[in-house]
């Protein structure tokens, strides 16, 4: 990935700015934004995960955030609240007690999900985000100039700000471990899990593995794979044996998040012609009142 | 050129006999190749092995006895381990699946043949592109797991690996283990059990465990099918008991009774008594079916229907000549063994003989037309 500060920045938007300046082009994705069909993702079976959250501190280590010894992780009393990924921590475990006290608890892990229609790319206003090859949605530190609006378009409401740093503030969410995986390796988290919950492949191929499963055990799932198709499908993809609305999973549509929201957008800029008739529309109410008041003096006269 | 010819014909179908051998470990096996091959001919190349039919095949010819004691799991040994590999503790693990279903629970795929581990099918590494079953750490920690923190809660990395720089060389239980002398005390099964139900008519349920047992025959699979070890070591018993609801309560027996009309089967206001087939049915099985196993007359499977009270069913017909009363332990006397088996048994069910057709003063089985004799 190519560096680029914000004064680069600044003088790219200028440019592109002035060069299109009243062709009103459609806003195109940019080139890196791709939905490669060898997109990977993560299978997360909340059946198998057991909680000791060894991805929580696998995940820190990975990001250099600071974090206590691994054995400190063994404390279940964490579960008592339910806790949301930060720029502290960028994935979270959470416990969920059965209905039926004789059943295990259910265990989610929290992160970001990596949309395959990302709303924080589209809601980005600085091309900072953007959804990879690999599958991954990432940003660029040095484009963010700290608007936050991906933490209000995200559906999961997962992007995180670092509020208590004075200078160079940062969004923190999960990158996918794009740098491990850039060499070779496979995300922290996925590589630590003891009991293999969490399962790194192709999206694709997790979607068969997790369907196969859902038709061989069909009392241990539900038949649903969160994630294969809400907001337009993400990477990350969840197994239960529960509803997810159970478990904290937002209620989603099938749609992906951006549309409703590039689409109010765009039609208002599109072809500039809503804001020429509002200027008309004011430019008109101003000429009748001077006209008016034009009128009015005359009378008096 | 002749010579090239006449290799080429004995190689040949040396050749394809070479490519139809069926491996060594296949002979003796009454099992059909599209069980586990996709293609009709597999060969060495091309195996084109469905995935997995799991229990469907699971064959394993070992006694938990004659299984290695305790497994050393060093597979995934690397330079960076935190800890020390698991003892595993194979035979006591092996005796207690008797409580559920058997080797099956961890070794889940065998086909017939040697007794194959987690390591032969499971991947060693992660990071790898067939991701339709877990890699083989994954593998290891699912199958412990799955029990382990149900009964103990715990996940704890060291109830079952010993740190890497500590000096015992395996978990305290691992080495009792290695040692012998660890086995699960026996299950004592009850005779009786006697449940305090809700029910207003009918407060006392009363399950006879030996009956089902010992004069049904069942084996305890039968109705402890798949049991986990929390069915016994829950953490909190009582409430996952008492979380039970109406029909889980009914369900194993609902699998042979039904459960929705014949309430006063198990349901009375005082214990109920043992079985007793004379009670129930009014025949006593006691004197001469003694010997008999219930389905050698009840003969529809797992459902006891009553049969109509006609010997006939299972005897044919008897008539005085080819019926040696004698068994019965009555050995009639000459007067009456030349009367037709209807002139005393006029009912079809053979209970209540009657002496009522000759004579007007006589009562069986007061009066008998014979003597009796020890059968």
């Amino acid at each position: 990935m190519a560096k680029h500060s914000r004064r680069d920045f600044l003088k790219t938007s200028a440019l592109i700015g002035s060069a299109t300046l009243g062709l009103s082009s459609t806003a195109k994705a940019a080139p890196e934004n791709v939905l490669s069909e060898d997109r990977m993702g993560v299978l997360v079976d909340t059946t198998v995960c057991i909680g000791c959250r060894k991805c929580e501190w696998a995940c820190k280590s990975a990001h250099d955030l600071p974090t206590a010894s691994i054995e400190t992780y063994d404390d279940r009393s964490v579960f008592s609240n339910v806790r949301r990924p930060d720029d502290k921590a960028l994935t979270v475990v959470n416990e969920y007690q059965s209905i039926t006290s004789d059943k295990l608890p259910i265990n989610v892990k929290v992160q970001c999900m990596h949309c395959d229609h990302p709303a924080c790319v589209s809601a980005c206003i600085v091309g900072a985000f953007s959804k990879k090859e690999n599958g991954s949605v990432v940003w660029d530190t040095d484009k963010c100039i700290g608007c936050r609006y991906c933490m209000v378009a995200c559906p999961f409401q997962i992007p995180a700000f670092e509020f208590e740093k004075a200078l160079k503030p940062d969004i923190k969410k999960c990158d996918f471990c794009i740098n491990r995986t850039a060499s070779g390796k496979i995300p922290a988290c996925t590589e630590i899990c003891p009991v293999e919950a969490i399962t790194y492949g192709r999206r694709e191929d997790l979607i068969r593995t997790a369907k196969e499963k859902i038709k061989n055990y069909p009392h241990r799932y539900i038949n649903r794979i969160f994630g294969e198709y809400e907001v337009g499908g993400t990477s990350w993809l969840y197994l239960s044996s529960k509803e997810f609305e159970q478990l904290d999973f937002p209620k989603l549509g099938k749609d992906p998040a951006p549309g409703v929201s590039e689409a109010i957008q765009h039609g208002i800029f599109s072809y500039f012609v809503p804001p020429v008739a509002l200027y008309a529309l004011l430019g008109g109410i101003m000429w009748i009142n001077k006209n008016k008041k034009h009128n009015e003096t005359d009378t008096e006269n | 050129m002749k010579t090239k010819i006449l290799l080429l014909i004995i190689t040949l179908p040396l050749l394809l006999i070479a490519q139809n051998k069926i491996d060594p470990s296949h002979q003796n096996q009454a099992l059909k190749c599209n069980m586990c091959h996709s293609c009709e001919i597999p060969t060495k190349e091309k195996l084109c092995l469905k995935p997995c039919p799991r229990d469907k095949m699971v064959t394993i010819e070992q006694t938990p006895g004659e299984s290695p004691n305790v497994i050393t799991i060093d597979h995934l040994r690397s330079q960076t381990d935190l800890y020390k590999p698991v003892k595993f503790s194979h035979r006591v693990h092996a005796e207690m699946s008797g409580f559920g279903s058997g080797c099956k629970m961890c070794h889940h795929y065998n086909p017939p043949g040697k007794v194959i581990g987690c390591s032969d099918c499971h991947e060693a590494s992660r990071k790898r592109t067939d991701i339709s079953k877990p890699d083989l750490k994954g593998a290891y920690h699912q199958q412990c797991m799955n029990c382990h923190r149900q009964w103990s809660g715990k996940v704890e990395c060291e109830s079952c690996h010993a740190l890497n720089n500590s000096k015992q060389a395996s978990v305290a239980v691992q080495e009792k283990a290695k040692q012998g002398n660890i086995v699960h005390p026996k299950i004592a099964a009850p005779e009786i059990v006697k449940y305090d139900t809700p029910k207003a008519n009918g407060k006392i349920a009363t399950f006879n465990h030996n009956d089902h047992t010992k004069t049904f025959g069942l084996d305890c699979e039968n109705c402890h099918t798949d049991q986990s070890c929390n069915k016994c070591h829950a953490k909190n018993k009582q409430a996952s008991l008492s979380s039970r609801t109406v029909a889980d309560k009914h369900a194993v027996c609902d699998n042979c009774h039904n459960v929705k009309t014949n309430c006063s089967m198990c349901h009375s206001n005082s214990v109920k008594p043992g079985f007793s087939h004379v009670a129930r049915t009014g025949f006593d099985i006691l004197k001469n079916h003694s010997k008999l196993t219930c389905n050698r007359c009840h003969t529809t499977k797992a459902k006891f229907s009553g049969l109509k009270a006609d010997c006939s069913l299972c005897h044919g017909t008897w008539t005085k000549e080819n019926f040696k009363h004698a068994v019965t332990g009555l050995q009639l006397d000459e007067i009456h063994s030349d009367l037709d088996c209807t002139e005393c048994h006029q009912e079809k069910n053979f209970a209540k003989p009657t002496c009522k057709n000759c004579h007007e003063d006589k009562v069986y089985p007061k009066d008998k037309p014979g003597k009796m004799i020890k059968k």
